[in-house]
């Protein structure tokens, strides 16, 4: 069959509509001109003010903290309940607890913000607990939404996973307990590390939920692009966007050189 | 029933004094409304290679899976070595497993996996490295101790599977579909060298396996299971030439089976009147548990029978009829024939000269007879 044109001109310009703007946007990272719009030279002074800008800095730091924490959380929680789901076999409420742990997937944030809003302040009301509204609200709000995705990374894991194997180990005389740590843990370890990275992302990316339930002095990276924005897009956010394109960059190239390097099957 | 005399001792299920090591009880197991096992009893002495014999969904699995703790029982006892299993998890029996699929530990290399159920058993690290290079030494695998399961062929990982699940010494080895993965000639190979190791170590084997010439190679004994029953337990030749009903004749081997009407009932021979079938009165020269005008099943192997251009001598256990096609397998051809009445049947003949230019071909009219006791009567 002869190939025309049409099928790589059609992939050029989809390519072309998904990077030509992150393109621009590292291109005019370097820009030394205060509007963002009009070339004038190479410069990376933008780079400098945006490590001068003390309030960026800790929103990025506060972000980072968050998403790690969330992500650590949310992978721990999301691997039970995806154990749970695809292993224990039939349990009473099993169907209740499939559709609970997924509903966050689906449920728009503006209500997943506002609910857990309504729940912090009551509870502080109730109990003292969390005093105010800060990293500990946003970590708990984005656990809670994350867990959902990781469970549904977990679970798909182990559905592919051969029942036998877990059989094998306790037929050679390994309690519950020890199969789950020398036998299921390792083999879906994969999936733990592309569930705690989504995670992370997904805390990192999040706005909605957290300027629901952030305080005063808690504002995260997004929150404060958000407001800068408003005020107009300054050149320095183009230099923060550039930074955190080239560190996911460097983890997707770094997730794909290990997921080459296992063996394709198990 | 004629059957050759041996010494108890090596045959124990002939012996009624013998003690079973694995005693199956009425055991019933039940998914819903669908009965997987349904109320089997089973005998099974230390050192043997019994073999579970059944198509899909006979039940044949569930009951391993019962014997090694993955399934709970849903009525009925098992009792290994005298000891109940009932409240017993698998984790704590004395029984290992070789899975269908092997289940070989993928992230472990081939020497951690054998050591990982003696691990489990806390052995001191010089005795569990003895003990690995023990087994991978009787599975022919020494210098393949440093690899990964993928790193593998087939039939490495099937011995892999087999030394890891003989590493705690168990007193009783399940082997599911063992050899199943396998292609043909190394299944051969394999099966022998199971039969040997088994041999060699004096473990009780039970074999789950859907396969008949595997069950005739590599048993003791046979227990042919259908529809979650036990259908008939006997010795490989028992099971083939005496088999106590169609539905054992047909799943073991290939049959011809007539039916047909008793005629005479004697103390020393019956007669049955199957000319709706075979066109010809069956003559069985021993007295058969029957009623006259009883309705009753004549089944008769392939190679139990002769064929011929002429007629033999004789008024009974002699058929006629047209060759349709004839198989050539080497060892032997098997010729399909239809009979006068309509009916079709296999005659199979061994190739014992290199070529017969006079030997029966297509389209041939031919008599097909047999003797007095080839076959096997049947009321089920």
């Amino acid at each position: 069959m002869r190939r025309g044109y049409l099928i790589p001109m059609i992939a050029v310009l989809g390519f072309a509509f998904l990077y030509a703007p992150i393109a621009s946007l590292v291109v005019f990272s370097f820009n030394e001109n205060r509007l963002v719009t009009v070339w004038s030279g190479f410069s990376t002074r933008w780079y400098a003010a945006l490590f001068n800008d003390s309030q960026i800095v800790d929103a990025a730091f506060l972000s980072l903290q968050i998403a790690a924490v969330s992500a650590s959380i949310a992978t721990v929680l999301g691997t039970l309940a995806g154990v749970a789901l695809a292993r224990l076999g039939r349990f009473r409420g099993k169907t209740a607890l499939t559709g609970m742990a997924s509903a966050p997937l689906v449920m728009p944030d503006v209500i997943t913000g506002l609910s857990l809003l309504l729940l912090f302040v009551s509870m502080e009301a109730l109990i003292g607990w969390p005093a105010g509204r800060g990293f500990t609200t946003i970590t708990i709000a984005h656990s809670t939404f994350c867990m959902a995705y990781v469970t549904v990374v977990i679970r798909a894991r182990l559905s592919d996973m051969d029942n036998s194997l877990d059989e094998a180990a306790m037929d050679l005389g390994a309690t519950p307990l020890r199969v789950f740590f020398d036998i299921t843990l390792p083999i879906i370890s994969p999936a733990l590390v592309s569930g705690w990275l989504l995670a992370f992302t997904l805390s990192l990316d999040d706005l909605v939920i957290s300027s629901f339930v952030s305080g005063p002095g808690a504002s995260t990276l997004p929150m404060v692009i958000f407001s800068k924005i408003r005020l107009g897009v300054s050149p320095d956010v183009n230099a923060l966007a550039t930074i955190i394109i080239g560190i996911v960059a460097i983890g997707v190239i770094a997730a794909t050189m290990i997921g080459m390097r296992r063996p394709q099957k198990t | 029933m004629k059957k050759p005399q041996i010494a108890a001792d090596t045959r124990p299920w002939r012996d009624p004094d013998a003690v079973p090591f694995v005693r199956i009880r009425n055991v019933t197991k039940t998914f819903g409304d669908v009965y997987a096992v349904d109320d089997v009893s089973l005998d099974i002495y230390k050192g043997e290679l019994f073999c579970l014999l059944g198509g899909s969904g006979s039940g044949k699995s569930t009951l391993l899976r019962m014997l090694a703790g993955f399934e709970t029982i849903t009525k009925g006892t098992i009792e290994i070595d005298g000891q109940d299993m009932a409240q017993v998890p698998s984790y704590q029996r004395p029984v290992n497993m070789m899975f269908q699929s092997y289940a070989l530990f993928p992230h472990m290399t081939v020497e951690a996996n054998i050591a990982y159920g003696l691990k489990r058993e806390g052995l001191p690290k010089g005795e569990i490295a003895e003990r690995v290079a023990e087994l991978l030494k009787l599975v022919r695998l020494e210098s393949f101790g440093r690899r990964k399961p993928h790193q593998l062929s087939g039939g490495q990982r099937q011995r892999v599977a087999l030394a890891r699940s003989l590493a705690r010494r168990p007193k009783l080895l399940l082997l599911d579909e063992p050899l199943g993965a396998l292609d043909k000639k190394l299944r051969e190979d394999t099966q022998y060298e199971l039969v040997k190791i088994q041999e060699q170590l004096g473990v009780t084997f039970i074999v789950v396996t859907h396969d008949q010439e595997e069950a005739m190679t590599l048993s003791t004994r046979i227990g042919v299971m259908n529809d979650g029953k036990i259908a008939q337990i006997g010795e490989p030749q028992e099971i083939y030439e005496f088999p106590n009903s169609r539905f054992v004749a047909g799943f073991v081997g290939s049959v011809n089976i007539f039916e047909g009407v008793v005629t005479e009932d004697e103390d020393d021979h019956i007669r049955i009147d199957a000319s709706a079938e075979a066109g010809c009165d069956i003559y069985v020269s021993h007295g058969v548990d029957c009623a006259p005008e009883q309705i009753l099943w004549y089944a008769i192997r392939p190679e139990k029978m002769v064929l011929s251009r002429e007629r033999p001598e004789g008024d009974a256990n002699i058929v006629h009829g047209l060759v349709q096609d004839v198989a050539y397998l080497g060892d032997m051809s098997v010729f399909r024939i239809l009979l006068d009445s309509g009916k079709r049947i296999h005659v199979s003949q061994t190739n014992v000269s290199r070529y017969d230019p006079e030997g029966i071909s297509w389209d041939e009219k031919v008599y097909i007879s047999w003797e007095a006791d080839a076959g096997a009567v049947l009321t089920s």
